[in-house]
Formats: structure tokens, sequence, C-alpha cells
């Protein structure tokens, strides 16, 4: 055997080329899986390539949660479209599942510019009404999240979607071929796309992200971050921007609703942070709202229609009536004794960080404030009844023990607001905060100025100490 | 199948009646449309000429995102259709993973009849054929003659 070298005949050879391309690798699991905590991805690399475990290790204080693909071929393409159709749901506005249906029906040109006849591809394009239609109705029921899971976990609606997404980047790519040409290495726009986007099973690459991005993505004010987890040195994954930016136009929602993908060589699963995943109330219809006005005054008042009402929400001050109704079960009444309450069974409402300047009262509701106390020994157990705003005491006196972060009550109607620390902002910062107002730095109490951390500057007396005469007095005070 | 599905191969057929390629004719049967019979003359510029065909396409369930199934169920002496009971052409657009969904039957019958004319010698399924089509052009020419008067009268 290892004298002569063994040559496979024509015959042998074509038959395992065939093999070779009738090899189809056995996928498992779904489509797309259910969300889970992403520690898990950490764990998957825990005994991987130190630079691999460095990076994981610092990926779930940013992103929270991650969801798996099917790794099937189209992993990339059906996580984009999963996350389109998720972060729709997440934007809450059933008039804008009838507002994307219009917005892509209107690009069917594009599709019929590049040869293929509508008979053909609104096969592809029904799945994608239906869903669209499928998701305003289930909003309203609050199964909208399950109804889409249920969906691309069927393969032929997903299949069907993932087409309709492939044929509508092939023809963006082929009617904006002047923005692509140069990222093609020689290859025309046509015959990449015809033999890398369309067909079944093709993976997307960057090209294919960056044209998806432009065409579905961007004119909604969806942003898309992909996170490349390779070998590369860095501590963190390297993130790459693609769709709506920060310049685009400003009537796009602020700050962009980002979809985010976890690249890893070959295979694309779907990211979170924890803010992505705060549960929408579908925004209330307006009841006309009723004002009392100056006598005289006799303007005719124009009540909201019901679509205005999430864009008056984002007017900082402004309020749509019935306040409150976005926080249905957040209780109002202030307990003036501190007592613990059974924790109320609340949906569950994304944690707050506060915003740098100090929490601005609405005072059209009372509220418990944040009082900061300059101990950890306060009494948590009222404040942790609520779900609550995560609060760093902003002045502390020990060095030595770090007060827990301190939670209150979000008794209030408080807004988001882009102005929000990023959840898992405070996971790398546990030591205290240093004294920072400039009052307080020139402060006596500063313990910073003294070299024993327990020194105590309201218990000494300067006379005392240099004073031989009192020198005894000092000492039987101190014991 | 999906009804999805269904209605495409019902549009498919549709459009091949509308525009078939010369000297073919389909039997379409609604009960089982997932698998048509196709009659097919051998092109009269080509080896194949004055032999009839009997070819099957069949439509697998993931249709259209896995490409429909070609089979010769009349044996034919070319380098692209297996020689065995199965007679199973696969190459071009009908690879699956060349394979685009909205690609058209019409376009898989033209794809057939332009093959029978001129053989594609450089993706073959039968490599000793294809080399005889390469090589020894007269003989291939026989044989294949040779196979019509013998299976596809």
């Amino acid at each position: 055997m290892s004298g002569s070298a063994y040559i496979p005949t024509d015959e042998e050879l074509a038959n395992l080329q065939q093999l070779s391309r009738e090899y189809e690798p056995e996928v498992t699991g779904p489509l797309v899986g259910e969300r889970q905590s992403s520690t898990a991805i950490t764990t998957e690399y825990a005994n991987a390539d130190p630079v691999y475990r460095v990076k994981t290790a610092a990926l779930p204080s940013k992103y929270s949660h991650f969801r798996t693909c099917r790794g099937d071929g189209n992993c990339g393409w059906r996580a984009i479209a999963f996350t389109y159709f998720e972060t729709l749901i997440r934007l809450g506005d059933i008039n804008k599942f009838q507002d994307e249906k219009t917005r892509l029906q209107s690009m069917n040109n594009l599709i019929s510019s590049i040869g293929y006849s509508e008979d053909i591809y609104e096969g592809f394009q029904e799945e994608c009404w239906d869903l669209l239609v499928a998701l305003a109705n289930a909003i309203g029921n609050g199964n909208a999240a399950q109804v889409l899971l249920e969906n691309f976990n069927d393969m032929g609606v997903s299949m069907n979607i993932i087409t309709y997404f492939k044929l509508l980047t092939s023809a963006w790519m082929q009617t904006h071929s002047a923005d692509y040409m140069n990222f093609l290495l020689g290859q025309t726009v046509k015959s990449y796309c015809t033999q890398t986007i369309d067909p079944v099973n093709s993976e997307i690459d960057n090209i294919g992200i960056a044209a998806l991005s432009e065409a579905l993505l961007k004119p909604i004010g969806f942003a898309l971050d992909v996170l490349y987890l390779d070998r590369s040195p860095g501590e963190e994954i390297n993130v790459i921007h693609f769709g709506a930016t920060e310049n685009d136009a400003l009537s796009l929602p602020y700050p962009r609703p980002t979809l985010r993908l976890l690249y890893r060589p070959g295979h694309y699963d779907i990211l979170y942070k924890a803010e992505d995943i705060e549960v929408q109330q579908p925004i209330p219809s307006q009841a006309p709202l009723h004002v009392a006005l100056a006598a005289g005054y006799t303007d005719d008042f124009v009540p909201m229609d019901s679509s205005m009402s999430d864009v008056m929400t984002m007017i900082p001050g402004l309020y749509p009536t019935g306040l409150g109704q976005r926080w249905p079960s957040a209780p109002y009444d202030y307990d003036p004794i501190p007592t613990p309450q059974p924790q109320p069974q609340v949906a569950p409402v994304p944690t707050y960080a506060p915003p740098p300047t100090a929490v601005a009262p609405v005072p059209t509701s009372h509220q418990e404030y944040a009082t900061p106390v300059p101990s950890s020994h306060v009494n948590h157990q009222h404040h942790s009844t609520h779900h609550g705003i995560q609060l760093q005491p902003p002045v502390s006196l020990s060095l030595n023990h770090p007060p827990p972060p301190l939670t209150i009550e979000r008794g209030g109607p408080f807004r988001p607001s882009m102005y929000e620390l990023e959840p898992g902002f405070h996971s790398g910062q546990q030591h205290t905060l240093p004294f920072q107002t400039s009052i307080f730095r020139n402060s006596h109490y500063n313990t910073a100025h003294f070299l024993n951390p327990d020194f105590q500057p309201e218990e000494w007396s300067p006379d005392a100490e240099y004073s031989t005469s009192s020198r005894s007095r000092h000492k039987s005070s101190s014991q | 199948m999906s009804a999805g599905a269904k209605k495409r191969i019902m549009r498919e057929y549709g459009e091949c009646m509308a525009d078939m390629p010369p000297g073919m004719k389909i039997n379409f049967d609604e009960k089982n449309m997932t698998e048509w019979e196709i009659h097919m003359d051998g092109p009269e510029d080509s080896m194949y000429a004055g032999g009839h065909f009997l070819l099957k396409i069949m439509f697998p369930s993931e249709y259209p995102f896995k490409p429909p199934v070609v089979s010769f169920k009349t044996k034919i002496y070319h380098p692209n259709v297996s020689n065995d009971d199965k007679g199973s052409m696969c190459l071009g657009l009908l690879r699956p993973d060349e394979w685009k969904p909205p690609n058209k039957v019409v376009s898989v019958l033209r794809l057939i009849q332009t093959l029978l004319t001129e053989p594609n010698a450089d993706d073959a399924i039968e490599p000793s054929i294809a080399n005889e089509y390469k090589e020894n052009r007269k003989e291939f020419e026989k044989n294949a003659k040779d196979w019509v008067k013998r299976y596809a009268k």
C-alpha cells in the first residue's frame, strides 16, 4: 500500500464528487430557538482559546440574551428576517405593520426590473404580508412574540420570507450597482447576485447584509449591529454597524431600534441587550382630550389620532391622557410605613438605570424620591418591593462597605430616556463612587483627606492632640 | 405540500402550456400534480433526432426551495444522464446548491432540450461517455444513434 500511490479512476472520482455535492450535514434544533441567557455562550467557550474566553466573558454584561438559529445555510438571512419582525413588535405600533407592507410593495418594481415576473415572486411575498397581518392582530392579544416564533419555525413560512428578502436584496444591489461593484473583487453585481444571493442555501455575507440593511432596515430607521466573534486581538467582540445611523433623517424613531447578530465563523445567532427585551404594551388609543380652556378661547380642540400618540410620548413633558396606562400594574399609593409588601405580579418592566442628572419629579403624581442616604444601612425591604430603578447613592461615607445599589420605587410615569445608562453599566463598577460634588470634595468629612480612613474628624480635637496638658483627657475620650 | 407550492405548480403548468418548447408535451394529472410526464422528441439538429423520450419531473415536498428532479425513463446515451434505471439529470440550475426558488419549469424544459443538442462534457455524470464525446466524437454519435434505435423508437 505504501509503495504504490493509489490513483482513483474517473468513475470513482465522479462518485466521490457526487457524494460530496449531495452531502447535507445533519442539522438539528429549532429553526429559531427560544431566547436564553447569553451566559450560555460564555460557558460554551469556557475551555476554548483564551481570546474567545476573554471576549465571551465580557459578552453577557452588555448583551444579556441570545437566540439560536439553525445552521442550515440560511441562518444569517433567517436571523435578520426574524429580528426585523421582532423589532416591529417591540415598537408596538399596529399601524407600522400596514406601513411596512405598503413600503415593501412599492419596491416590487425593483424586483420586476431585474427580470422576475410578479406572479413568481408574489408567492414568496404573500407569506410576508400574511405574517405582518398576523402579528398586527397578535399585538392586540399580547402574543405576538409567540406567533412570530411559531411562524418562523414553520419551514415553509420562513423559507418564503427568506426567499423574498433575498430577491429584495438582489434587486436592490442590481439597481444600485455603483454602490456595490467596488466590493466584489472584479465580479459583476449581476454575477455576484446570481451566485451568492439568489441560490437557496447560500449564506448571507457582509455585502448581502449591507444591501439588505439598506433595502429593508434603513428606511424604517432600524439599525443592525453584527458582532464578529473571532480570534482577532482585543478584549471585546468587534461590532460592525449597518442600517440607519445617528445621522439619518430625524423623522425616524430615536434611538434607532437595533437588531443584533452574533457571528461566529459560518454561523449567525441573534443577540439582545437587556433593553431590547422590554414587554411593549400596546399603545392605548386615545380618548378625546378635554381641557378646560380659558373663557373666550374658542379654538376647537382637535383630538390626537391614535397614530400620533407615540410621537407625543417622545416630547419631553408631554404625556397622553390616561396617565399610567402603560404601567397598568404599577402601584401608585404611597406607603408611609416601610413594611415589606408581597411582590406584586407585574409584567416584567425593564430596569431603567438613572440618568446622569437628577431624576426630575413629575408633578402630577405622588411618588417616592430617591433620598440619598449616606449609609448602606437603609431599609431595603420597602424599596425593593416594586420594580425599580437602580440607583447608586450619590454620596457615601463608608469606603469599606460599598453600599449595594439602592432600589427605589418606580412609582411615577418616568418616561424612557435616551440618556439612560446601559443596563449592566453598574456591573463593571462595583466600587464606591468617589465623592463627586465640588462642595463635598473640599469638605472635611471627605475621608480622602486623611491617611486613616477610620479617622473621624468631628471627634478629633487639635487641642487635645497637640496640647500636652490635655493629653490624658484625649486618651480617655477615645477609649 | 403547502397550498403555496401547489399554487405555484399550477401556475408553472399554465406557463409551460403557453410557452411550450417545440417537440414537447406534458401529461399533467391534477390529482398528482407533483409528478409530470414529459414526452419529448429528439431535437432535429442532434444525434437523438427521430427518437421519442419519456421523462419525469418530480417536485419535492420542499419545492420551490428544492429543485425539481428530472429523470429519463427512456434510456439515452448521453454524458449528462445517468446510465442506470434512474436516468437522472442533475446539472446547472437543477443542482440543489445552484437552484433558485424563482426559477421556472419552462426554463428547465429548455435546459433539457439544449443539453440534447449540446451535451456538457465538463459537467458529466457519466465520465466514460463524456470522454468518448470529447475524444472520439464519431464513436459517440454512433453509440447515441444506436441507442435511439434500440430504446427510443
